[in-house]
């Protein structure tokens, strides 16, 4: 039986914080569960779908974060309790259907869980998700350590049902990726009967119709709920104070940066200087709980990251209660003492305050660390983010690159979300161009193919993998076909969500679940829509040049190629090498005219190292995976591939 | 020969818009491509010294080495440069009817020597529309597919590349002037111990043209894919003639034609293929007769040898054709020599700078007087 | 055990190496070995495109008191546990000191840029005087290469663990790290795993 599952009183396991979301929801009783893979919030899914059988629980890695909301939503119209997860930029995908949904209200207990990347140690962005809480009027509850994470995402659904609406439990890559103590809490047992009422009054939130309209009145309903959840915030146990009665300065915080004050304040000896207000309920403000701490002292830091969200709503219930509490000094992001991008640390915090308070504070001499910076320099080589190993992406670019060269253009590739984003770096051959969200490749393409007409000459290209094919891109890739837009978009089929963990989409035939599912295929989807459709194999290089050299002769309308090789990493992939590859010193030309290293200085794979003693290219058997590309890039052909027994 | 690289002949010619397209640069290595005439660097490559620039006949050509190691003399004695005989010729009674541009000379001259094993292969151009495409012929009879003239510049010289890289020896190519350069680039700076090219045919030209506008131009105009032959007629006559399979003519006034002529083409002072073992144009006044420059003790042998078994047939040249002839090709030179004077590109000294042509300052003044 | 004692509270351990090496392993296997004596244990990482080449680092709080955050101030770490060693160094701009302790496996793991050619990987004589210079004391073991006689170049990871035991003053007992190797994995494998932990303390303490 899963550890997730244990049911001994107060048992306690050292937790990924995404483990202690799903055991969190376990204890809750939730029935399903939904989301998109997204760093770093997927642990909560994969987590829950091992158990999924045991529990009861329905595990759903959807298309995308709005579908996935939806069908939360659904179960929770069924009077079911349902969970959906996602990274920051999820909640952006789904906020239209979440805005009509805070309007139309919920039934069975409904958490969304935003994990967010503040600093984005794997995103592309440091968005916020927290004021989309302020935005739709509903609850925002923020854990700060380890324990209220499982125990706040438990209370969750709980306040989901007696507000009758969505509640957002927002978590960091510092706790999601991160592990600590937890002591586990009952599992309830609910009685459940789905079903889906709706022919009580019209109105009645439980058995009438959930819909945003009449809107002025949903409107002003959904705004009672929320002052609910804020009488309710004024006596939580998750907003808690450490410290003197009147401190110095009195520092509010959430989330992470929780554990980051309390050792800061810790590393200075600060405690009797230093109060902490920690908030768990971060919308609404508990208003009669901030005026209390707030008349007790003159000096006010925020703590927060990344935005200074709670900073300006406590600036506004600071100012409106100024009468009664007087004029305080507030410090911050407004004011530069912390920094506005990036995530916090113990530094941080520590500098801020000893800033502010006068105190001082130096761990280290200038003089070590100008030795150490002096070291890192000469004696630690960077380490560039590079594919694996018989990546089937590096083939791929490799093709594309060169035939954007060979059509000599000026063309250029539209990127999108997933691996094969890192293309605009050196391992992809700096090919990609533009880079921003789920399924945006694909719409800038059929944007600058349609720009003819003002003179626009280039060649336009877009990538996709196979998963974001499904999430976003499908839309954008039918506005381009019908609109005839001129471009060739590249969908590069490895079989899975990669990047994230190779989670299951909707073009395989296995779920979250392990269940064997109708697979969808997506060249078949492309002809439907009326693209000229191509798939190939990328470790054939020369076939996949041609072919989308040919590709791109086309003027008009839209060109659709696959290249279809699976993940370096899949478990099928990894277990085999295809072939056993060796080097003919002989025939390597090496750093002379006619090759100039082309292999490591340009293809790059990680399996091909140059010996400069020597100078000759080897293979390092232990990395190399066998994909035996790398004997077709040869120009002196001294690469040999044999097909592995 | 100095540090010639990669990175020269990407500042200096290709980005220059120097290049003409002849494929001495490529198939050397994976960097340097060539498709639909355009030609492409794939990759940077950083050696310092590589064959791409030292082939490449628009940079740092020192026309009296050149015509030292080919002929022993300096450059710039005749303005047809040098030659045992001038003749004219056409194709004899053992080669078939074809669609050649004028006399068949050039295919019955390579044919020739394919089927009695003087060359091993040969490296001609072949056409499909208006593309030309680069051959390896092995067999006589495969060398009439790509007779008559394509006029757009083509990279012709990386199939050379790719055969040399196969190991083919005793290689016939047929080249246009800048093709016949490069060729006499590559024997004269290669320390190989065999040369592999065993007869080079060149080219009569005046200029050629861009296939990237050319292409468009005309296929607004004409299917490409019926064209049998091109021909433009000699002044006055402003005309390029397109013959197409369906028996019709059409005829396209050289002043919209003249525009796809690439800027580089003005900097060469060659007509003739001066740095080949024999050399074949047009007749003017004399359609289905080529003028023939033996220049080589091989390219003679070849005529003799191919007159003697009825596979061209040679006579004497007019005198007013070689009058004629002589003074196109000593305006062409002046031209050019002009041309690269004025734009820094003729014996530049200055560092960092870099020359198409390099020639002696006697023949210089000669030549622009 | 429960009156284990730590020498400083809290303690604050980095391990680091290239993604891929089994960091994330190793750190689960230490911490949960802390846990059996009811410490607070902190885990901090970031992975994502630890995958795809680049350095990872699992920052360890041990504490009796309470719970820590999940990264280590600058300059207070006070062990370093490096699966490759110049990641070791690459740790110690942020995080050493000059009490700090550097445990280090030999085995290099050199980045896509020296494979290349582009940039050179220092001695292991140059990563010794480096790491010295910036500590107060350094081990460096051929944990890869004693594992890889073991049978499973994995087994570094372990050997390492054992290493970490011998050197440092931290409350590392090895019925604790069997009783954590017993939940998880197979009893036939776990004779080799000790085998393993005893070969790294033995190879510290000669």
């Amino acid at each position: 039986m899963s550890f997730l599952m244990d049911n001994t009183e107060k048992a306690r396991y050292l937790l990924l914080g995404n483990e202690a979301i799903a055991r969190g929801a376990l204890e809750a009783g939730v029935n399903v569960a939904s989301g998109y893979p997204g760093t770093p919030s997927s642990e909560i899914i994969e987590s829950l779908s091992k158990i999924a059988k045991d529990a009861n629980i329905y595990v759903e890695w959807s298309t995308n974060e709005k579908v996935a909301m939806e069908v939360a939503a659904a179960a929770s119209f069924a009077g079911l309790r349902s969970m959906c997860v996602m990274k920051q930029n999820g909640v952006n995908v789904g906020s239209d259907f979440l805005l009509h949904l805070a309007g139309s209200g919920t039934r069975g207990g409904m958490v969304i869980v935003p994990c967010e990347d503040p600093g984005a140690l794997s995103s592309v962005n440091e968005g916020e998700s927290r004021y989309f809480a302020k935005l739709f009027e509903i609850p925002l509850l923020e854990p700060g350590d380890f324990q209220e994470v499982k125990d706040m995402t438990k209370w969750a659904f709980e306040l989901s049902e007696k507000i009758n609406n969505f509640v957002m439990l927002r978590s960091v890559t510092r706790f999601s990726h991160a592990s600590g103590n937890v002591t586990y809490g009952d599992i309830i047992k609910r009685d459940i009967n789905a079903q889906f009422k709706y022919d009580g009054f019209i109105l009645d939130p439980m058995e009438g119709l959930p819909i945003s309209a009449p809107v002025e009145y949903k409107h002003s309903e959904q705004q009672k709920k929320l002052k609910q959840a804020a009488e309710i915030f004024e006596k939580s146990p998750f907003n808690t104070y450490t410290g003197v009665k009147k401190p110095e300065l009195l520092v509010i915080t959430s989330s992470a940066c929780n554990l980051y004050c309390k050792e800061a304040i810790q590393l200075l000896g600060a405690e009797d200087k230093v109060g902490l207000l920690k908030l768990g309920t971060t919308w609404p403000l508990p208003q009669g709980l901030l005026k209390t701490h707030l008349s007790e002292t003159k000096k006010v830091l925020i703590v927060e990251e990344v935005l200074p969200f709670m900073e300006e709503n406590i600036k506004v219930v600071a100012l409106e209660m100024a009468g009664e509490i007087g004029n305080k000094i507030f410090y911050g992001k407004n004011d530069n003492t912390l920094p506005k991008v990036g995530e916090l640390n113990p530094d941080i915090v520590t500098q801020a305050l000893s800033k502010i308070l006068n105190l001082k504070y130096e761990q280290r001499s200038d003089e070590y660390i100008k030795k150490a910076q002096n070291i890192v320099l000469t004696k630690a080589p960077h380490r560039e983010l590079t594919f694996c190993p018989g990546c089937p992406h590096r083939s791929s670019y490799w093709s594309i690159h060169n035939a954007l060269k060979l059509d000599g253009r000026k063309g250029f590739v539209c990127g999108d979300i997933g691996c094969y984003s890192l293309a605009f770096l050196p391992c992809g051959f700096s090919t990609l161009k533009t880079l921003h969200s789920m399924g945006s490749g694909t719409g800038l393409a059929s944007g600058f193919g349609k720009l003819k007409q003002f003179g626009f000459a280039q060649s336009v290209l877009a990538v996709c993998g196979d998963s974001t094919f499904f999430h976003t891109a499908m839309p954008a890739l039918v506005n381009a076909v019908h609109h005839k837009s001129d471009f060739t978009l590249i969908i590069l089929d490895n079989s899975g969500t990669a990047m994230t963990g190779f989670q299951p989409h909707p073009g395989l035939k296995s779920n979250a679940m392990g269940e064997e599912v109708p697979s969808i295929d997506i060249a078949k989807i492309c002809v439907a829509m009326g693209a000229k459709v191509r798939v190939q194999d990328p470790f054939d290089l020369e076939n996949t040049q041609k072919q989308l050299l040919d590709l791109m002769e086309y003027k008009e309308g839209v060109k659709v190629m696959i290249l279809r090789q699976i993940c370096a990493l899949s478990p099928e992939k990894k277990a085999k090498k295809k072939y056993e590859m060796s080097i003919d010193e002989n025939k390597c030309i090496g750093e002379n005219c006619g090759c100039n290293r082309l292999c490591t200085r340009i293809f790059r794979c990680p399996g091909l190292e140059w010996d400069a003693k020597a100078n000759v290219a080897r293979i390092d058997d232990v990395i190399c995976r066998g994909c035996g590309v790398c004997a077709d890039i040869c120009p002196g052909k001294a690469i040999n591939k044999k097909e592995a027994a | 020969m100095g540090f010639l690289g990669p990175n020269e002949l990407t500042e200096n010619v290709i980005q220059k818009n120097l290049c003409i397209g002849c494929g001495a640069c490529m198939n050397l290595c994976p960097y340097f491509r060539s498709y639909r005439c355009k030609t492409a660097m794939l990759f940077p490559c950083t050696v310092s010294e590589g064959r791409c620039a030292s082939f490449c006949p628009k940079i740092e050509v020192d026309l009296d080495y050149l015509s030292k190691q080919y002929f022993g003399n300096l450059f710039g004695a005749s303005s047809l440069g040098h030659n045992i005989s001038i003749m004219i010729s056409q194709k004899g009674k053992k080669i078939k009817n074809h669609t050649f541009q004028a006399g068949g000379t050039v295919s019955a001259l390579i044919s020739f020597a394919l089927k009695k094993k003087y060359i091993s292969s040969a490296i001609l151009t072949d056409r499909e529309g208006l593309l030309p495409i680069p051959r390896i012929i092995t067999k006589d009879e495969d060398v009439f597919k790509c007779a008559s003239t394509k006029y757009a510049a083509a990279p012709t010289l990386s199939a050379l590349n790719t055969a040399i890289g196969k190991g083919h020896s005793q290689i016939g190519v047929v080249g246009t002037p800048c093709q016949t350069t490069a060729i006499a680039q590559m024997r004269t700076t290669q320390s190989t111990n065999k040369d592999p090219v065993g007869m080079v045919i060149g080219l009569f030209c005046t200029w050629a043209l861009d296939y990237t506008q050319l292409e468009p131009f005309i296929s607004q105009q004409i299917e490409t894919n019926k064209i049998l032959k091109f021909d433009i007629l000699p002044p006055p006559a402003e005309i390029m003639e397109i013959y197409t399979t369906d028996g019709k003519k059409h005829e396209i006034s050289l002043d919209k034609i003249r525009k796809f002529i690439p800027a580089t083409c003005s900097y060469c002072a060659d007509m003739t293929s001066e740095f080949s073992d024999i050399s074949v144009g047009v007749l003017e006044g004399y359609p289905d007769k080529n003028t023939l420059i033996i220049r080589s003790e091989k390219g003679k042998m070849l005529v003799d040898e191919a007159e003697k078994e009825g596979y061209i047939i040679v006579d004497e040249i007019p005198e007013k054709s070689l009058e004629h002839l002589k003074t196109a090709a000593r305006q062409k030179r002046k031209r050019a020599l002009l041309k690269a004077k004025e734009d820094g590109l003729l014996n530049a000294t200055e560092d960092g700078k870099f020359s198409c042509i390099k020639l002696n300052s006697l023949s210089i003044e000669k030549i622009t007087a | 055990m429960s009156s284990m004692k730590i020498s400083k509270d809290p303690y604050n351990i980095i391990i680091t190496g290239v993604g891929g090496q089994g960091n994330v392993l190793a750190s689960r296997i230490l911490a949960n070995m802390f846990v059996e004596n009811n410490f607070f244990v902190t885990i901090g990482e970031s992975f994502g495109a630890s995958q795809r080449g680049g350095s990872v680092m699992s920052h360890l709080r041990i504490s009796k008191e309470s719970c820590y955050s999940p990264q280590i101030p600058k300059g207070l770490a006070d062990i370093i546990v490096s699966l490759e060693p110049i990641e070791a160094i690459r740790v110690l701009l942020d995080y050493g000191n000059s009490d700090i302790k550097v445990l280090s496996n030999s085995r290099p793991v050199r980045p896509p840029g020296v494979i290349a050619g582009d940039m050179n990987y220092p001695s292991l004589d140059e990563i010794k005087i480096s790491l010295k210079e910036l500590s107060s004391d350094v081990w460096i073991i051929d944990a890869t290469e004693k594992a890889v006689e073991m049978g499973n170049p994995i087994l570094g990871n372990i050997i390492m663990l054992g290493a970490l035991a011998g050197v440092s003053d931290l409350p590392l007992y090895k019925d604790d790290f069997q009783k954590v190797m017993s939940r998880n994995i197979s009893s036939d494998k776990i004779d080799i795993n000790l085998q393993a932990y005893d070969l790294g303390s033995d190879m510290v303490n000669q």
